[in-house]
């Protein structure tokens, strides 16, 4: 016990690691806010960059900068309607209405609380309960999946705001674009056309930068001349009245959060777009519409995010699996380094645990200093005049897809969604549906044909799979249940 | 620090001054591009961010690392035959490419660039659950041929390595298997750990650490003598001795630039690649998982190529799952 508390306190008792923390932390959001900038990517190259480092220096940078960057995403969403990461997508759905409204300050004040306390009860669960959670994550099979994602693509009728007919539309042009490139498993060219450049899909972000960031600026045209609204920055710490109203949903889609992150085929993106649908569901009477700015939907998908990073490092230490992609980059550093990760992790080095979740609670704690540090700086973004605004807009759009993969093909497509998703948006099209549709599509088709290809694609087997098993019964009869919900016959079951 | 920012500064100061024709004597004058055909994480790129760093003090110079994933590689590779022949592109690649024209992915392979090292080999094991009821390679073979297609094997999609050992073992037996496929090693242990599948032929380097610590099984590693790191693991000859032919075999990783690069400087890259590889501490890393030095360049490295690329192809061949012929892209029988 004594030696778990003397790993866990490493990182805040010697000053050098406290100020890697920091330093990873403060750089991480500002990589996140970037959109194109991954946390994965900064990751990636700090491997090279701590080549030489001690392992506790380098975990700690990592550790900094995957919290920062989870949280930074939010930044951008709500201030410019371009979320900076995948898993901020669910953040702009209100975040930004807010900051229209002139509450961009208290938007982020909100959603910095409400992070941090998603992240604490992430690494509570990754402390109290790892082994337990791996074990569970493991009895996941390929068909569970597919009916999460399933479960995940009946989320448009959350997503939708006023048509349904075009959320279904834009969630299936998602999925389209999404299957776009190499087929998984027969290594065939799908909608490539022959282009080499293409066998590797559209990157999903590529999507996402296009639909919010460009469009939104493309469509900020048409307002050339009205006046931005004044922010109020008074007010930008929440209240604890305020926090507290929040905290029961914050617990909840936290732990949706920490589940849905510490499953490794699925990571935060998809965890906060379950919390938002959670959110809405839940939330019978928001003191403001879903969509125009509530600040449930703000709470849900930032608390739930930010509790998928403790939920990814659950399967990386327990097994040696990775959570997401960027833990999968940290299991790399550490093979790197000289560590051996795998199922004996935990029992020969358990300093590494105990130091990554010491590292992970000051992460978080220097998130809340980072996170309230320059708000009203922020806010004032919004308040900048449009002739500004626009161009930054799409310099950062540009520079920002450019630093995927270094190359001009994904500026071209960033480009290309930009214009689509103007024309989308003045058709009353929403663009949640789409990025839905290009995160769930792909996972949906890997996912079914591995459950196929399991009962030797045999319909009847899988049919049966799906109801035999107790996970996957429960699954099914949620998404059923979801569907009927929907649908005329619940309507004549309660008017019986 | 200063030293060093001080004699680079020289070094481009004389450079432009002199500014003749791409010389090695003053090569590399600027950072070089590595492009890694695999992402952040993986086996290749791991191997890669372990490399660097010893080639970059031979060289004198600073090499940045860039992923590029996607399509088997294909685009990874596509990019640096895209860029300039001047030396300051260089592909960190593992052994697809050897596959791509048999799979019909690429018409391109390493014979289109110029090999400067070929880094070394990792090795396979066929691993299964703890809990399998299968405890040997023959119960595993023996079960298939019992229930011909209802074994479920993790693969990784045509052309992965699952599907080429698969492809070799239907060479000299028949393993009528389910192919379930995912993304890579990763998912597929996890899916195994869950017992989703029945068996995976992995790369030893994914696969050691669970079966040491007794999640998995290791029921076969592919060589003809067991291993020192996992010596309790059989070799697949004491099962199917006719596999025999086929081995040495195993997945690997080479550095290549493209071939009208001057030849000065692919003898400099050379050099500094080889001194990067016969480093002690990249050594011990190799070993420790699961993998061998090769450190092969020039015509050893062609010829090592042009091996495995015969072996691999005609294993696939006999097996049925190649596209095209290699009769046809003239990849002579081994």
């Amino acid at each position: 016990m004594g030696d778990t508390l003397s790993y866990f306190l490493m990182a805040w008792s010697d000053p050098w690691l406290l100020g890697l923390v920091a330093t990873g932390t403060f750089a991480g959001i500002y990589i996140g806010a970037i959109p194109g900038l991954s946390v994965t990517m900064a990751v990636s190259i700090l491997i090279s960059f701590t080549f030489a480092w001690d392992i506790n220096n380098a975990l700690a940078l990592m550790v900094g900068v995957f919290c920062g960057g989870v949280y930074g995403g939010s930044r951008t969403a709500i201030l410019l309607n371009i979320p900076g990461a995948p898993s901020a997508v669910a953040t702009a759905f209100d975040g930004y209405p807010l900051a229209q409204r002139g509450e961009a300050g208290q938007a982020i004040g909100l959603s910095t609380v409400m992070s941090v306390i998603g992240g604490m009860i992430g690494i509570a669960i990754l402390a109290a309960s790892a082994p337990v959670l791996s074990d569970m994550a493991l009895q996941f099979a390929p068909r569970d999946y597919f009916l999460i994602a399933a479960l995940g693509l009946l989320l448009v009728g959350s997503l939708a705001a006023e048509s349904l007919a075009r959320g279904i539309f834009a969630a299936a042009l998602g999925g389209i674009i999404g299957m776009i490139g190499m087929d998984p498993v027969t290594a065939q060219g799908r909608f490539t056309f022959g282009s080499v450049d293409l066998l590797g899909g559209v990157h999903y972000v590529i999507v996402m930068i296009g639909l919010f960031g460009v469009a939104e600026a493309l469509f900020q045209l048409h307002q050339l001349d009205t006046t931005p609204v004044r922010q109020k920055v008074d007010k930008i710490i929440p209240s604890l009245h305020l926090v507290l109203r929040f905290l029961p949903l914050s617990l909840r889609t936290s732990i949706i959060g920490v589940i849905i992150g510490a499953l490794p085929g699925t990571g935060g993106d998809i965890a906060a777009l379950f919390a938002y649908d959670h959110a809405k569901r839940t939330t019978k009477t928001p003191k403001v519409p879903f969509g125009e700015g509530a600040y449930e939907g703000l709470v849900a998908p930032e608390s739930a995010n930010n509790a998928a990073v403790g939920g990814a490092f659950v399967p990386m230490l327990t097994l040696g699996m990775p959570g997401d992609a960027v833990t999968a980059v940290i299991i790399g550093a550490m093979v790197v380094h000289g560590l051996n990760p795998g199922p004996m992790l935990m029992i020969e080095t358990p300093h590494i645990f105990w130091f990554i979740v010491g590292a992970l609670v000051l992460a978080n704690i220097c998130l809340l200093v980072f996170g309230l540090m320059g708000i009203k700086l922020f806010a004032r973004v919004v308040e900048l005049p449009r002739a500004i605004l626009i161009p930054l807009i799409l310099v950062l759009c540009v520079v920002g897809s450019y630093s995927i993969n270094g190359s001009m093909t994904e500026v071209f497509w960033m480009l290309g969604f930009g214009l689509l998703g103007y024309f989308m948006k003045i058709f009353g099209f929403q663009m949640g549906p789409v990025i839905l549709g290009v995160i769930l599509g792909p996972l949906m088709d890997k996912t079914y044909r591995q459950a196929m290809a399991s009962v030797g694609d045999s319909s009847s087997a899988f049919l049966m799979d799906l109801v035999t098993h107790p996970l996957s019964l429960i699954l099914t009869a949620v998404v059923v249940l979801l569907l009927l919900s929907h649908t005329p016959v619940k309507r004549l079951w309660t008017r019986r | 620090m200063l030293k060093a920012l001080l004699a680079t500064l020289t070094l481009s100061a004389g450079a432009t001054l002199l500014a003749g024709p791409i010389q090695a004597a003053d090569y590399p004058q600027r950072n070089i591009e590595g492009i890694i055909q695999w992402g952040a994480g993986g086996a290749t790129d791991n191997v890669a961010r372990s490399l660097t760093p010893h080639v970059e003090e031979a060289l004198n110079g600073k090499i940045i690392l860039n992923n590029r994933p996607g399509g088997t590689g294909v685009i990874g590779m596509n990019t640096v035959m895209h860029k300039p022949a001047n030396g300051y592109t260089v592909l960190y690649g593992a052994e697809n490419p050897q596959l791509y024209p048999v799979m019909g992915l690429a018409d391109f392979d390493y014979s289109d660039m110029t090999p400067i090292n070929v880094i070394g080999q990792g090795m396979v094991v066929i691993a299964v659950p703890a809990d399998s009821p299968y405890n040997t390679m023959d119960d595993l073979l023996k079960a298939a041929h019992d229930k011909p297609g209802e074994l479920r094997m993790g693969g990784t999609g045509a052309g992965g390595l699952p599907s080429t050992v698969l492809a070799m073992i239907n060479s000299v037996d028949t393993l009528d298997v389910r192919n379930v496929t995912f993304g890579g090693d990763g998912p597929g242990i996890t899916a195994m750990l869950g017992d989703h599948i029945d068996f995976m032929p992995l790369s030893l380097a994914a696969a050691q650490e669970q079966i040491k610590a007794g999640r998995l099984k290791g029921l076969a590693v592919l060589s003809k003598e067991r291993l020192d790191v996992l010596p309790e693991v059989p070799t697949i000859t004491e099962s199917l001795p006719d596999i025999g032919s086929y081995l040495p075999w195993g997945p690997f990783w080479a550095v290549a630039v493209r071939k009208d690069t001057p030849d000065d400087i692919k003898a400099t890259l050379s050099k500094a690649y080889q001194t990067g590889v016969a480093n002690k501490d990249f050594q011990s890393f190799i070993k420790r998982n699961g993998a061998e030095t090769l450190n092969l360049t020039g015509q050893e490295a062609v010829d090592f190529l042009n091996h495995w690329q015969s072996v691999t192809a005609w294993a696939m061949q006999s097996a049925g799952t190649a596209r095209v012929s290699p009769e046809k892209l003239s990849i002579p029988k081994p």
